[in-house]
């Protein structure tokens, strides 16, 4: 072989010439038997070339079939990107078109409740101002204020006529926003924000005629005066209606306002709105007395000034740890600060971006299809403690226990039922009980000094219990599952409930109770089985020993005797008979598979009904067994039919024994009562013998 | 921290070109307590037409092409409101105006002692004492329910430095008339404006040039 890879190596040189290298053959000294041996060695190696390059093409192209595999895959996996983002794009512009607040909605709504509960009115309805409108924020941020009107107008030049650009205006319960349309803009925010004007000062004015200009009116705001042109007559009219109704509106609340606290009223009036007093034309001015007026020695320290745009920033870049700094800081630094208006309205900024924070929070434990579900509960950890830093902790408690369920949900929803019951119903605890307990070492982690909420988590362990027991109970008890497969899957359950103890939560009393009806129900059931079972043999009992005809089969059947608890082979004789009735085998054998199932499930609530039932079994078999006796058909059988009594009153009732041993209960009365049976039927026989 | 709001829009940008319309409007407003004629007036000057039914006006605006003086010049009137409630609202409207016609009914005598108010305001808010401004005494057809006289009125124009006009939108007497004067008015006014503008100019030239010779 190496001589062959030496040959190969010489044939496969880059600058092999082989006129040279045949030249060289046919001079060397070896004469017609080197050449013959060279020709056999060329040979196999053109053998070996020619399998090697066999095995090449088959390994090519396996791989080739691989790799067309992984790119139909790859495919697959783009269309279905393309799909959604297809599905992404139209959901977005359908969501463009849908104005989001319809006209007519707006002009019923506006009642004077907004001044009792401002917030959350206000926020949701100025939310979307936000979204629309660039550089409108701090419109947003003034408390009480709502929209009531607002639709698309087009702005003329007052003295040509000329249309100038399209804008939006929205109608505020106390002043006028206006804000130009931005041409080519994809996306919410269609709209930059152009001016806010008081309606204090604002001068409507109706243009009834003005050549070929139809459906305009002029807003006169000191120093401008703007001209706008509405869609329709109905559309203006309903314009200036509004906000002579708007106007009136404030007016009187504005009335209200001052004959209530006059003082706070001014005050509020200079910080909170752009301050063009009744009486003072120069605006300007003002403007700038008002800020200094907010600069109070609370607020003019930097990072409280700049504070609202970090945490715009925190909470858009994700930090909500830096996030939950700032909020406890500014709220430490507040606490000491008086009530004015200019803090107040701080403060409103403040907890408008502590909403945010929030909302950001909550969405981090909500429970979306999209969002994958392997983080466990250690990745929701993170956002339960900025809940909780923040006082949310019974929203943080709820959503986490959300999130487990669903977690758990989809846990068991992984698992595929494959026939076996009690290999899924193990499956199910190994997924169900250590999640529960992964929870709870989770929860009490979270929210160690919030004892309020362990109770939250008692009540949902009860109910993912339920649920899970109730799977239990589809998959055991639902479907035709035989005593022992019922047996082994709740007696596995059952020891997983009783790990949950190391976290404190004991729920093995629960479980118990959620399965008492059903188990009880299965262990009358059986049992009436093995009793009509027993009546059923009895019929046509002939009291005969078994004869399995060959040596080799009756030791089969010994084997498989044995592996139910059974040995019988000392009852085996004339190398084919065993010395017992085919009704006494399997008599035992069920009787002694039924023992040790129920003995499995035994608990002390059901002792009664576990000794009852086997009881009842055996003295259906006692019965059967005088019966025959006193039957003078067996007369002569008397002797046989007593050793099948001593095996099933001895044999398996000392194995039963035994089992209630090795299950740490005691053997109760009854059953060794049924034990003397055996001394009973013998006096019986005898007494027939005599007579 | 509110800079958004201080923000003012930026100048209207002019449309280019087309302006088939004459350039000059002069803008005249019309004041005064509520149902003297204002809008009566107005629609008379607009339409040639009386309206004889009573609707309150809130603030409306006309525009109108006509030849003063052999000039095509537009005529753009705010029909204001008799009652509005807002002082601040009210100096808004004032303040777009360059003429005032100042109505009151000579039938109504309190509707002459509020035309003082009016008067107050404009100037305040104006801040310029000669304003164009007339005084119109209407429904003057009403001769029989006078309680305004005209001495009375015209005292008070005089003191006023105004003309003094009484009118009828019903007849359609005057009308035209303080309409038309008011805008040459107007029209005198601007064109001083223009020729003080101009000197200003001039004299703050020459003024900073006198301090660079001093320095």
């Amino acid at each position: 072989m190496a001589d062959h890879g030496g040959l190969a190596r010489v044939l496969s040189k880059q600058d092999f010439n082989p006129e040279n290298f045949v030249g060289k053959l046919a001079e060397g000294p070896g004469g017609e038997s080197d050449l013959l041996v060279m020709k056999t060695k060329v040979q196999v190696l053109s053998d070996e070339t020619a399998h090697s390059l066999k095995k090449n093409v088959y390994k090519n192209y396996f791989q080739f079939i691989e790799t067309a595999k992984e790119i139909s895959i790859l495919e697959g996996e783009m269309y279905q990107l393309s799909h959604t983002l297809t599905e992404q794009k139209s959901l977005m512009s359908s969501m463009m078109e849908m104005s989001l607040v319809s006209d007519k909605a707006i002009v019923e709504e506006p009642k004077e409740q907004e001044q009792d509960n401002p917030e959350e009115e206000t926020r949701k309805n100025l939310a979307f101002l936000l979204e629309k409108v660039e550089g409108c924020s701090s419109v947003t941020e003034v408390p009480g204020r709502h929209l009531v009107h607002n639709s698309d107008l087009a702005e003329l030049d007052a003295e040509s006529f000329m249309q100038i650009q399209r804008v939006h205006s929205f109608l505020l319960n106390d002043s006028l926003m206006i804000a130009t349309w931005l041409p080519n803009r994809r996306g919410p925010v269609r709209y930059r924000f152009q001016g806010l004007y008081e309606l204090d000062s604002l001068a409507v004015v109706n243009v009834r005629d003005a050549g070929p200009v139809k459906n305009a009116f002029k807003i006169l705001m000191f120093p401008d005066s703007k001209m706008y042109q509405a869609d329709s007559a109905k559309a203006k009219r309903q314009w200036l209606d509004i906000l002579e109704e708007t106007k009136k509106r404030k007016a009187s609340r504005d009335k209200q306002k001052r004959e209530a606290a006059l003082f706070l009223a001014e005050q509020q009036l200079v910080t909170l709105t752009t301050p063009t007093e009744d009486s003072n034309p120069f605006g300007e001015e003002d403007e700038s007395e008002a800020l200094a007026a907010i600069e109070t020695d609370f607020l003019n320290s930097d990072w409280i000034q700049e504070l609202p745009e970090d945490l715009d920033m925190c909470i858009a870049q994700r930090d909500f740890e830096g996030a939950v700094d700032l909020v406890e800081r500014v709220n430490e630094y507040l606490k000491d600060c008086p009530k004015v208006p200019a803090v107040k309205e701080f403060r409103a900024r403040i907890d408008h971006r502590v909403k945010q924070l929030t909302e950001g929070l909550m969405g981090e434990l909500q429970v979306s299809p999209e969002r994958s579900l392997r983080g466990g509960p250690r990745a929701a950890r993170r956002a339960v403690m900025q809940l909780i830093r923040l006082g949310k902790s019974a929203q943080a408690c709820d959503l986490f226990l959300k999130n487990r369920s669903s977690i758990i949900k989809y846990n068991i929803r992984q698992l595929k039922f494959e026939g076996a019951t009690t290999l899924y119903i193990r499956r199910l605890c190994d997924v169900f009980i250590p999640c529960l307990s992964e929870t709870g070492k989770e929860f009490m982690k979270a929210f160690q000094d919030h004892y309020g909420c362990m109770s939250a988590f008692v009540v949902w362990a009860k109910k993912e219990l339920q649920m899970f027991v109730s799977t239990v109970n589809r998959q055991v008890f639902g479907g035709k599952s035989s005593m022992s497969v019922i047996a082994e899957c709740l007696h596995n359950a059952r020891q997983q409930c009783e790990e949950l103890s190391q976290i404190g939560l004991d729920v093995s009393f629960l479980f118990e109770s959620l399965i008492a009806t059903d188990l009880e129900r299965v262990i009358r059931e059986n049992k009436d089985q093995i009793i009509e079972g027993v009546k059923y043999r009895a019929q046509d009992d002939k009291w005969r020993p078994m004869n399995h005809l060959s040596h080799t089969d009756c030791l089969k059947f010994v084997e498989e005797m044995s592996a139910g608890g059974l040995d019988l082979k000392n009852y085996i004789y004339d190398a084919c008979f065993i010395n017992l009735t085919m009704n006494t085998a399997n008599f035992s054998k069920s009787c002694l598979s039924f023992a040790h199932d129920v003995l499995l499930v035994h608990t002390p609530e059901i002792d009664h009904l576990v000794t009852e039932a086997i009881a009842d079994i055996f003295r259906a078999e006692v019965t059967h067994i005088e019966d025959s006796i006193r039957n003078k058909n067996f007369n002569r059988e008397h002797k046989f039919i007593l050793k099948n009594a001593q095996f099933v009153l001895e044999v398996i009732m000392s194995k039963i024994e035994a089992a209630y041993k090795e299950q740490g209960v005691v053997f109760p009365k009854q059953l060794l009562d049924i034990n003397g049976e055996y001394r009973r039927l013998k006096s019986v026989v005898k007494s027939l013998g005599a007579s | 921290m509110f800079s958004c709001w201080n923000r003012r829009p930026k100048p209207a940008v002019m449309s280019k070109a087309k302006t088939q319309q004459p350039a000059v409007i002069h803008k005249v407003i019309m004041v005064g307590s509520g149902g003297v004629g204002k809008s009566a007036l107005t629609l008379q000057f607009m339409y040639d037409e009386f309206v004889e039914d009573y609707e309150p006006t809130k603030a409306d605006s006309y525009r109108k092409k006509v030849v003063l003086d052999g000039e095509e010049v537009q005529i753009d009137i705010l029909d204001t409101a008799g009652q509005e409630d807002y002082a601040a609202i009210r100096d808004n409207y004032f303040r777009s105006g360059e003429g005032f016609l100042c109505v009151f009914s000579i039938t109504e005598q309190e509707s002459f002692q509020a035309t003082a108010e009016f008067r107050e305001q404009i100037l305040r808010v104006k801040n310029d004492d000669n304003i164009p401004f007339l005084l119109v005494g209407n429904k003057c057809d009403l001769e029989d329910k006078r309680q305004v006289t005209i001495d009375e009125a015209q005292t008070r124009a005089q003191q006023w430095a105004v003309p003094y006009v009484e009118t009828s939108a019903k007849t359609r007497a005057n009308v035209d008339k303080v309409f038309y004067d008011l805008m040459r008015e107007i029209r005198s006014r601007k064109m001083e404006a223009i020729r003080q503008s101009n000197g200003k100019k001039i004299r703050k030239k020459e003024s900073k040039k006198r301090k660079c010779t001093i320095l």
